[in-house]
């Protein structure tokens, strides 16, 4: 039955691609690879990615709980200088987006370039490399914060003896996707590939900028604020989201095997996002010091944001109609589908948060926060998990160890990131309103919060609880690295297995 | 469909359009500002900052102050920020030309700091405040800074001028006293040299306030 | 300010000149011809559309 099924859809594909685009071995571009090749090739460098993304992301929960339990009880481990409120919410941000976040992308990068490149892994050494300086530079900037180097300049506080050595390993990484990219088997382009490609690209450009003009020559006055949110919303933007947007492109297809709902609508959103994203920064300026005709343009380029964001919303939803009972059954697409709608709703909270009159009550608040870990979190991090378990069984060629602790994952932390968004965002609301009110005594508004920030600890608790299920999970996967291999009972590796066997591996 | 050449120059191309238009043109705009003088008073606004006070300023970057704490006073009537008296008249970009690090902020979990100087201009306030925020201000949720003064015997010459007013469970034993460190007195330096009085053609300061 | 002029107005002719540059090359090579065919790049012979590949939850469904 589904061999007849197959035969059939293959018969379709051959009818809409080019002679050569399967068989492999054309006039362009080299052999293709097997799936199961590629992802044998991958195994070290994204395992290196991940295994230090998720070291990272232990050390960052743990940094978040204790800024939380601080906003609420100041007294809290009060004696200790390295230890204030403000260095471990700056050490939990930045060992969270660079130490965790940009690392997973990377690893995630790796492997979907070379799976839609379709050709095993390049120049493993460069990428390595690239891991070693990236971890390198991460620990010296998050130590740099703690003996209070940081430099207050939001997204970008690792002091500049740290920043270069980040820059290197963005731009090994930069030059081994251009270096796969040239040299792909497959001359045709996903749409994924080219968020990914804008995304090595753009972050790198970002990030020696803001370096040269904040860190190493700074500028003068509130231009400097221009350039941190210039640099600070496009790290979210042009390094976040084409990595999330790109890995939904690929696995939702994948996983329900059906392609894209629309790929004109794809084009269309890549090209909006691209034109309109990086005009975003100063909507976190409404109010400032900067001339008005700045943050105009950003409230509209802001506005703007609804097309590409419709675009990828219809796609990735209507994509998925009819197979929601395979939610059930694969945690990639529970975890991607609960990314892509938080997408959706993210985008449209910072399309109304950019609007003047709101920004005049939310900007200042936890509102804000909230919306900073809608975005981060519930979308881009849950795709990031999602992602991993699709590619970690098929790069180790080990099934996971137990599905008890995926779920205790999913549900820990769909229920905590909720948890700690929806009430974070009707809490900054109240605080903003109430903030407006002068006749509000400040410390009143402080007193307001306590409650809901209390509340936002225990969210983190479960968020904490999700990531360690995972962690043990994937210790476990890599304990089973070194036994020899079974044929699993429940076959999600199915159809690789063989080819595997083939190509002479464990 | 292989988009390559297309993809590369809309990749470089949209990137350099905001680089352009938010960092390149703001700069040429506003990189140069310099100090404003009044016609009629030769006051110049804003004034260069002490020795004492800039340094203070680093410690306020170091310990990360600006993540509770803004530094920008919105319009009349875009919030309430001049009602809550944090500061005279709107913040505009000529004010911080003197800052090595512009340190705006985005988040007010404490009160705005643009006019912390004319709010409370007393030193030992800032201490007492800095030691522990419940003696000001009970409720507040600021960390204490007590490892910004050290705990010490008194001296033969007796109590030192600095030395903290502390009561109750805060005061320290019998034979001590508790004085600000060097930090401490650079920060509360800057602090108290926070003011947003200055008149500026772009921005002037209301005159029934002004008095 | 002149220089702000400048650029601005030169990016006024720019920016639709290119654009309509890039259209004009992907009208010519084709680019436009029958898109939706690029959505099966993720599929092959060994993962066809129409085979679900990530199914661990549940028991076995296969």
């Amino acid at each position: 039955m589904i061999n007849q099924s197959q035969t059939l859809q293959n018969k379709t594909l051959r009818a809409l691609l080019p002679g050569d685009a399967l068989t492999g071995g054309g006039t362009e571009g080299g052999k293709k690879a097997a799936l199961a090749e590629i992802d044998a090739s991958c195994r070290v460098p994204v395992l290196f990615f991940f295994l230090s993304g998720l070291a990272w992301l232990l050390a960052g929960t743990i940094l978040a709980l204790v800024a939380s339990i601080k906003l609420h009880t100041p007294g809290f481990l009060a004696g200790w200088e390295w230890l204030t409120f403000a260095n471990v919410r700056t050490a939990h941000l930045n060992t969270v987006i660079y130490g965790f976040a940009s690392q997973i992308s990377v690893g995630v990068t790796i492997w979907l370039m070379c799976r839609l490149c379709r050709i095993p892994l390049v120049a493993p050494g460069l990428i390595t490399v690239a891991n070693l300086f990236y971890n390198l530079g991460v620990t010296v900037g998050v130590g740099g914060i703690l003996i209070g180097d940081s430099t207050a300049i939001e997204w970008l506080e690792m002091p500049r003896y740290a920043t270069p050595i980040l820059f290197i390993s963005y731009a090994l990484i930069a030059v081994w996707t251009i270096v796969t990219f040239r040299l792909r088997a497959e001359r045709h382009l996903y749409v994924s590939q080219w968020y990914l490609l804008a995304a090595v690209l753009w972050f790198p450009w970002l990030y020696g900028t803001a370096q040269v003009m904040l860190l190493i020559e700074p500028v003068r006055g509130v231009v400097q604020a221009a350039v941190n949110w210039w640099f600070a919303h496009n790290v979210l933007g042009l390094w976040f989201t084409p990595i999330g947007l790109a890995s939904i492109y690929y696995f939702i297809p994948k996983v329900i095997g059906r392609p894209i709902h629309s790929y004109y609508l794809s084009v269309l959103g890549f090209w909006s996002l691209a034109l309109f994203y990086n005009w975003n920064g100063m909507h976190h300026l409404v109010g400032g010091p900067l001339p008005a005709w700045m943050i105009t343009v950003s409230i509209v380029a802001s506005v703007m944001m609804l097309i590409p964001v419709i675009t990828v919303a219809i796609n990735h939803h209507f994509t998925m109609v009819g197979h929601f009972g395979k939610l059930k059954y694969s945690p990639t697409l529970r975890f991607m589908v609960f990314g892509a709608v938080s997408y959706t709703l993210a985008s449209l909270q910072g399309v109304a948060s950019a609007v003047r009159s709101i920004s005049e009550v939310t900007h200042f608040t936890h509102h804000t926060i909230a919306h900073a870990h809608l975005g981060m979190y519930a979308f881009f991090t849950m795709v990031m998990f999602g992602a991993m378990y699709y590619i970690l069984p098929r790069i180790t060629h080990r099934e996971w160890p137990s599905n008890g602790l995926i779920s205790l994952h999913f549900w820990g932390v769909a229920l905590g990131i909720v948890l700690y968004v929806v009430p974070m965002s009707i809490m900054g609301f109240i605080q903003g309103t109430m903030l407006n009110d002068a006749a509000v005594r400040f410390l009143d508004v402080v007193q307001f919060t306590l409650p809901w920030l209390k509340l936002r600890t225990l969210a983190g608790l479960l968020l904490a609880a999700g990531h360690l299920a995972f962690v043990i999970n994937v210790g476990w996967l890599l304990v089973r690295m070194f036994e020899p291999y079974r044929k699993p009972v429940v076959r999600i590796l199915t159809g690789e297995a063989e080819t595997v066997a083939a190509a002479k591996l464990p | 469909m292989s988009y390559g050449p297309l993809l590369f120059l809309g990749i470089l191309f949209t990137l350099a359009s905001s680089w352009v238009g938010l960092v390149l043109l703001p700069h040429r705009q506003m990189g140069a500002l310099g100090q404003h003088t009044d016609t009629n008073t030769a006051a110049i606004y804003p004034a260069a900052r002490s020795g004492e006070a800039q340094q203070g300023a680093e410690h306020y970057r170091s310990l990360g102050c600006v993540y509770c704490h803004t530094q920008q006073v919105r319009p009349e009537g875009y919030g309430s920020d001049i009602e809550r008296g944090w500061g005279r008249r709107r913040t505009v970009s000529r004010d911080y030309i003197h800052d090595k690090t512009v340190m705006l902020g985005t988040m007010r979990t404490g009160p705005d700091l643009t006019n912390i100087g004319e709010r409370q201009s007393d030193a030992a306030w800032h201490y007492r405040h800095l030691y522990n925020p419940q003696i000001t201000s009970p409720g507040s949720i600021m960390p204490p800074h007590a490892f910004l003064f050290d705990t010490r015997a008194i001296g033969p010459a007796g109590r030192s001028t600095n030395a903290l007013v502390l009561e109750g469970p805060l005061a320290p034993p019998a034979g001590h006293e508790v004085v600000p460190t060097r930090r401490a007195e650079q920060l509360v330096a800057y602090l108290r040299s926070l003011k947003s009085s200055g008149d500026l053609p772009e921005a002037p300061v209301k005159k029934e306030e002004a008095q | 300010m002149s220089v702000i002029a400048f650029i601005l107005l030169g990016s006024v002719v720019l920016l639709p000149a290119a654009g309509l540059l890039a259209l004009r090359w992907a009208t010519s090579t084709g680019q436009f011809r029958c898109p939706d065919k690029a959505a099966l790049l993720p599929f092959d012979e060994v993962e066809p559309v129409g085979m679900e590949t990530d199914c661990i939850l549940g028991g076995n469904r296969r």
